[in-house]
């Protein structure tokens, strides 16, 4: 159990979402980076789709109730743990003692990615709602009653399920994000017909601080345009729409499921978590790819992401036998 | 004219097809795309490579996994289901098999600030308002913006009325309000540009419910005046 003390930017409980009711206006919600939330939940002996807390730029107090595992994915936010001041850097799990302090000050200067996931052994226990424990902001429900921890809210674990894992043999961070320098390249496949497309590649876009888990609210060279809107229809996460302002704006996981802003294209399935881990002042630039280089993009992730899964059972089962061995 | 379009199947990035039927807020093609959905929905429930579809005023976005199907096999496999269950002529049968939904609804005062305004804006008393506004039997053309918000219409001419220039910061759930061609009806508490009129006391959002949502696509919604 972690009782939260301070809260940080914006703390929320998410999975992998509820994607199975759009049709009634519920946004899908879940981690805007669903590889490093799934890293954070695999470090902590977790099913990869268990409920996690999100943290934002700058990350919450808390204080363990009772001794818990817990483990760190995604962008660097400074956690350390008290006393002792130990760093908590993203890849590792480890065991917090009842009266240790989980402390994730913000983001180092220079420092990579926007959002870090912290997994509790057994998954976050929150009630289902929907399907999902995340929490949805438009509706006010799931997760902790449909809105960001606040000092004094109590987070609870699951019963532990698998064996906790010391350090991820990889990045731990979404793809894309772990290798940027600098601007970061997010391929798009163009929307038919859509002449936004080109009012939206072939530049660097900035985003501003206005961004939050709806979409990303990008600034630069922008074309304002004469169509003002178009019918409404159904969007994803990753569509790229473009407003009179020619400002584009990139949806996230908690996007409206539809929209009447023109499209230049959607960004592809690959992409996504790494359009979880932008932050403000961050580069952006779009390339314009075919569903051919989609599909090869995401089956490469896919190959890379079983890689790591097989070394992490490699190495368990190393544990195991040394600890049979030696125990 | 709409009945001669037929539905263009789109990629819509990596991810997703996008069925299009038309533009415009048109009741016609509407209910095609609600009945395309429905098609969607029953051939693929059980097949977790498709999600649910979505309809909006004239289209179906039908989410795939993009490796298996994948897109290209998708709009494949979806064309042929698209194009038979927009064969049929579109009856009143099919959205019909329910009766309509009535909201008692509290007009005006506290309850509705803009109705004086969008009463004089078109030359009208706000109890003729009041009237034009309950007399119309409307239809849910779709659910977005937010969970449970129902776009309904069509909304009689002479109440349209564009959204507010700065939405407020903080619409009453149940307030009923008026942007454009539509009316709607707020699910929960949350910040709204639409001119509002009255407020009904009946919960269309309720998480813990099945269905969730009150006002489901396709069905029809009556605003009925009452006194509280």
């Amino acid at each position: 159990m972690l009782e939260v003390l301070e809260a940080g930017l914006l703390d929320t409980i998410q999975d992998r979402g509820r994607p199975h009711h759009r049709h009634l206006g519920v946004p899908e919600g879940g981690a805007a980076d669903s590889w490093s939330h799934a890293v954070a939940n695999l470090l902590a002996g977790n099913d990869p789709a268990a409920a996690a807390l999100e943290m934002t730029i700058v990350g919450p107090r808390m204080r363990a109730l009772a001794d818990i595992t817990v483990a760190l994915a995604g962008a660097d936010l400074g956690a350390r743990v008290e006393p002792g001041n130990r760093p908590l850097a993203p890849g590792r799990s480890v065991r917090l003692r009842a009266g240790d302090e989980l402390v994730a000050a913000g983001r180092a200067a220079g420092g990579r990615g926007a959002r870090a996931y912290l997994a509790v052994a057994g998954g976050i226990d929150v009630p289902v709602v929907l399907g999902s424990r995340s929490t949805c902001r438009a509706g006010s429900f799931g997760g902790v009653d449909g809105r960001p921890l606040r000092p004094g809210d109590v987070i609870h674990g699951g019963e532990p399920g698998g064996e906790p894992v010391d350090a991820w043999p990889a990045e731990p961070i979404a793809p894309h994000i772990a290798d940027r320098d600098g601007t970061v390249v997010v391929r798009l496949i163009a929307h038919a017909g859509a002449g936004a497309a080109r009012r939206v590649v072939g530049r660097r876009w900035t985003v501003t601080p206005a961004s939050d888990r709806m979409g990303l609210r990008l600034d630069g060279d922008a074309t304002p345009s004469e169509q003002p809107e178009v019918t409404s229809h159904g969007v994803v996460r990753g569509t790229v729409q473009v407003p009179p302002d020619g400002r584009p704006i990139v949806l996230l996981a908690d996007h409206q499921p539809t929209g009447g802003y023109p499209v230049a294209g959607v960004v592809i399935a690959a992409d996504l978590p790494a359009l979880g881990q932008l932050a403000p002042g961050d580069g952006v630039r779009f390339v314009l790819v075919d569903l051919v280089e989609a599909r090869a993009a995401l089956e490469a992730q896919r190959a890379a992401w079983a890689a790591t899964l097989d070394l992490l059972r490699a190495d368990a089962a190393w544990h195991d036998l040394w600890r049979s061995a030696g125990a | 004219m709409s009945r001669s379009a037929r539905p263009r199947l789109l990629p819509f990035g990596d991810s997703a097809v996008l069925v299009v039927l038309g533009e415009g807020v048109d009741p016609a093609l509407n209910a095609r795309a609600r009945r395309i959905a429905a098609a969607v929905e029953a051939a693929n429930r059980d097949d977790p490579r498709f999600g649910r579809p979505v309809a909006a005023y004239a289209s179906v976005l039908v989410p795939v996994d993009p490796i298996d199907p994948g897109v290209p096999r998708a709009v494949e496999q979806l064309e042929r289901l698209v194009e038979e269950a927009d064969a049929s002529p579109v009856g009143a049968a099919d959205d019909d098999q329910q009766p309509p939904i009535d909201l008692p609804t509290r007009y005006g005062g506290p309850d509705g600030p803009d109705l004086d305004e969008v009463a004089s804006s078109h030359g009208l008393r706000p109890t003729d308002v009041v009237e034009l506004h309950a007399s119309v039997v409307y239809r849910v053309y779709f659910l977005g913006f937010a969970p449970g918000f129902a776009y309904l219409g069509p909304l009689p001419s002479e109440l349209v009325r564009p959204r507010l220039a700065s939405p407020r910061p903080r619409v009453p759930a149940g307030s009923v309000g008026i942007a454009g061609e539509q009316t709607a009806v707020y699910p929960v508490d949350s910040p709204g540009g639409w001119r509002l009129i009255g407020r009904t006391r009946v919960r269309v959002w309720d998480p813990t419910s099945d269905p969730p949502a009150l006002l489901l696509p396709g069905r029809r919604v009556r605003f009925v005046p009452a006194r509280d």
